[in-house]
């Protein structure tokens, strides 16, 4: 103990009480790893580029921190982006960027990696390697700095972000991180690295993505003509890592327990991956494929670790969609037992509609009385069913019913606006949606006295994502998105029971436009930053007009990206990418989409979308 | 058995200095949860475990004994809640005892701070010395009923000593707390701080520490 930076420590002390919420800033929170400097061989900054509170809900971050630390050779630290008012007093006070763990300035780290979570944190990546005193790209980047590396779920289109990263991880990071890690340990110890050498080498294990070593020319319109390995020996197709047995993978047996209170504050066991679903505009239920689940006793005995060692109040169950567990209410029952036991309220974040029956309603009910949440994302069936949202009306409104007979007053519904093929109709259907569902609730004999019903709605605007069926699908103009907004709206008045909820659509055309972006987009990240842009996904800091101006300048359109369709056949991005899922199989869930017809969850039966290939077996049995 | 009171003082020093009353009551929380002693659940579908802290403390300052209330629901010794609770403390906390209350929240009369200055000390010095002989010390201080309010603390104030070193001028007070009238040591020396800030003197808090706490009648609280 006691190995941290004392320098660096009492410069951070002496701003700390300046600014909101010191404790994010300073470490030493319950079950943080403190090592002896002196003692370790190899250090990694794990960077999450958001706030603490943000950041510290994060399950993957959880994960890694706690693998790598397992190594007695290695020593993990945790890093955020700072918030505007500290970062201006570590600038003043020349303070670098520092891990929470030693104090340490980051940028004589061995390792720095990046988990991307989503698109309007980018410049937030620049604006902390910037921070830590770091060249933001890869090419200026000599021998005595930190290699930066980046996974997570956004790094499945890397393009945007190659300008700055040495390399990128490409889907699961528990086996590929060691993998890495340990190749540079080698390396430094036989004498042989140099971070040209070690990139070259790195690019050859399965999930490794080096980006300079790969061309990229464009045709005249502004697509992608090709993109070409220049690389020794490095893949033409770079493929994604998969755990292969998920109940018998690392998990975490203790969490860092943060003072202040964060966005999901609670012990979290990951109870599967991967979704059975195939929603045609969900990235996740793609990329992270194939479905794997834990068994009811590795959850139950990964949640009891994690509860006694935490002390947290709350257990969540989580994943993509924790209903679609083949066990869910054996391995609810038995997190029940213990839980009541231990005065431990259960969450279950992702319920699927269609799964929510009275024995699941017994369970929750149990433990716990907050609002009900469900997704049916479109307001009619027809675009349900082009959507593959696998519900019904019917099944939307039983499960209300369910609820309200429980004993819940409110439910919150999630809808997407602006899907492919959405007309008027759609967007009234939402209104009509929620009507039939207040009729339920006031024609129900037995409704608890006193209580008031709420129908809250909340409205998403579609993001055409990599990787999945509408891929290729332009977004809507903003123009539109707005009338669309306006109707919703324009409908939902004088239901006082109805409240709705839109996000500001210039954000999600910004999204749009990263989100399908290709190495060009360095460029308008860069100047974007350079304007002042960060935390860009946070309302008070999101300046539309700045990025305009990035994009005017770096000569590109944002329309380019976010609103033109797409050829099937023209390259994407992240065409040389393999995620396994195929592209012929992601063009055929999209002429069903147009046609109207749905694809069958996992569990019924395979649709080939290209996984079973890829791992080499049945994705079920 | 029925539920019993226990009161705990703890020391909250070091990385603890930053979180704020609410995070520290939720600190503890997990901690007597961690601990697995019996201790009592207020009822609800969000069990949680019933804390309280007779006199809160606000970010930024040290407690050298900062008591802590909960119930017991199982007989056990009371010297086990300090042992047990301690093993299991975030750093920065630390359990000094535990014991039967002996007074009531509302017996709370005043608290003892000490607060330490750095920056040219022998102007501090003479400073500390104008700024309590002023007429009156005017802060603004919220008020639940009247809002903002305008409240002189000069009446208000017990100095205990001061302590003039090489780097550092320290001032041991008391303020009074409570119910009747809460001063936060914060109020009394951001006041200070303003003061030498209008005579163009460079004074910084380096911390403050609350000491002790006292009931009406002058006893230590216990
Ligand atoms: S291969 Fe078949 S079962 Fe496996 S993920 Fe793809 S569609 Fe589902």
């Amino acid at each position: 103990m006691g190995a941290e930076n004392a320098e660096m420590k009492k410069k951070i002390e002496s701003i700390l009480l300046k600014v909101n919420n010191p404790s994010r800033y300073i470490g030493g929170e319950l079950n943080s790893v403190v090592k002896d400097r002196e003692k370790v061989g190899l250090r990694f900054a794990f960077c999450f580029p958001d706030t603490y509170d943000v950041g510290m809900s994060h399950i993957g971050m959880k994960i890694l921190y706690s693998l790598k630390n397992r190594r007695e050779n290695w020593w993990c630290e945790r890093v955020f982006a700072p918030w505007a008012d500290f970062e201006a007093l570590m600038r003043e006070n020349d303070i670098p960027l520092y891990g929470l763990e030693s104090l340490d300035p980051i940028r004589d780290f061995n390792f720095i990696g990046f988990t991307v979570q989503y698109e309007l944190c980018y410049t937030n990546i620049l604006n902390m390697l910037e921070l830590a005193g770091i060249p933001l790209m890869s090419r200026d980047r000599g021998e005595e700095c930190p290699i930066v590396m980046a996974g997570g779920p956004c790094v499945c289109n890397p393009e945007p972000l190659a300008d700055f990263i040495d390399l990128f991880a490409l889907g699961e990071g528990e086996e590929l991180n060691i993998e890495l890690l340990e190749l540079y340990e080698n390396m430094k110890k036989n004498g042989g690295y140099s971070k040209k050498k070690f990139l070259e080498q790195a690019a050859l294990i399965e999930g490794i993505y080096v980006p300079a070593f790969y061309d990229v020319s464009y045709c005249e319109d502004g697509t992608i003509k090709e993109v070409k390995p220049i690389g020794k020996g490095v893949p033409e197709k770079v493929k994604k890592r998969i755990i292969e047995d998920f109940d018998k993978v690392y998990y975490p047996e203790t969490f860092v327990v943060p003072f202040s209170e964060i966005v999901h504050d609670r012990a979290v066991v990951e109870v599967l991956r991967g979704c059975v679903r195939g929603c045609r505009f969900c990235q996740a239920g793609f990329i992270y494929r194939p479905f794997r689940e834990k068994t009811a006793e590795t959850v139950v005995s990964e949640a009891k670790s994690l509860c006694e060692s935490t002390g947290y109040e709350v257990l969540s169950l989580s994943s993509l969609s924790t209903s679609d567990h083949s066990d869910v209410e054996g391995m609810l029952e038995a997190a029940a037992d213990y839980t009541e036991q231990r005065h431990i309220s259960l969450s279950l974040p992702s319920m699927r509609i269609d799964r929510f029956n009275d024995k699941l309603m017994e369970q929750l009910s149990k433990v716990r009385k907050s609002g009900l949440t469900f997704a049916p994302e479109a307001g009619t069936q027809r675009l349900r069913d082009v959507i593959n949202k696998n519900i019904t009306e019917e099944e939307i409104l039983s499960a209300c019913e369910t609820a309200f007979k429980g004993g819940y007053a409110g439910v919150k519904l999630y809808f997407m606006i602006g899907l492919p093929t959405e007309t008027d109709e759609d967007i009234l259907g939402i209104v009509s949606l929620a009507s039939k569902i207040a009729d339920l609730w006031y024609n129900m004999n037995d409704r608890p006295k006193g209580q008031k019903l709420s129908v809250s709605v909340s409205c998403a605007t579609f993001v055409p994502k990599p990787f999945t069926p509408f891929q290729f699908e332009p977004q809507i103009s903003p123009v539109e998105i707005n009338r669309r907004q306006k109707l919703l709206l324009d409908a939902a008045r004088g239901k006082r029971y109805m409240t709705v909820s839109y996000h500001n659509f210039r954000v999600s055309v910004l999204e749009a436009a990263l989100a399908k972006g290709d190495r060009r987009m360095g460029d308008v990240i860069y100047r974007a930053w350079k304007k002042g842009c960060k935390f860009d996904g946070w309302d008070e800091c999101f300046r539309f007009d700045l990025w305009q101006e990035a994009f005017e300048e770096a000569g590109l359109s944002m329309d380019h990206y976010a609103r033109r369709a797409m050829d099937c056949g023209e390259t994407a991005p992240w065409d040389h990418l393999d995620y396994m899922v195929s592209k012929e199989f992601l063009i055929r869930e999209r002429e069903k989409a147009y046609k109207g017809i749905t694809t069958k969850n996992c569990r019924e039966g395979c649709s080939g979308c290209g996984i079973s290939k890829g791992i080499g077996r049945e994705c079920f049995g | 058995m029925d539920k019993y009171p226990v009161r705990v003082f703890l020391k909250k020093k070091g990385r603890a200095v930053y979180i704020s009353h609410l995070d520290l009551l939720r600190a503890m929380q997990r901690a007597l949860k961690r601990s697995g002693l019996p201790v009592w659940y207020s009822e609800g579908f969000n069990p949680r475990i019933y804390l309280n802290f007779p006199l809160p403390l606000s970010l930024g300052t040290l407690g050298e004994r900062e008591p802590m209330d909960f119930y017991g629901i199982e007989e056990i010794p009371m010297e086990n809640f300090a042992l047990r609770l301690g093993e299991v403390c975030p750093e920065g906390i630390s359990i000094i005892s535990a014991g039967a209350p002996v007074h009531k929240n509302r017996d709370i009369g005043s608290a003892e701070y000490r607060a330490v200055f750095s920056g040219n000390v022998p102007e501090i010095e003479r400073a500390f010395g104008e700024f309590l002989a002023s007429e009156k010390i005017e802060v603004k201080k919220r008020s639940k009923k009247k809002g903002e309010i305008t409240l002189d603390i000069k009446p208000h104030i017990k100095i205990i000593g001061t302590d003039t070193g090489e780097n550092e001028f320290s001032a041991d007070f008391i303020l009074p707390a409570g119910n009747e009238l809460n001063i936060n040591a914060g109020v009394f020396t951001g006041a200070f701080t303003e003061f030498c800030k209008s005579m163009g003197i460079s004074a910084e808090i380096v911390c403050t520490k609350r000491l002790n706490i006292y009931c009406q009648n002058g006893e230590i609280f216990t």
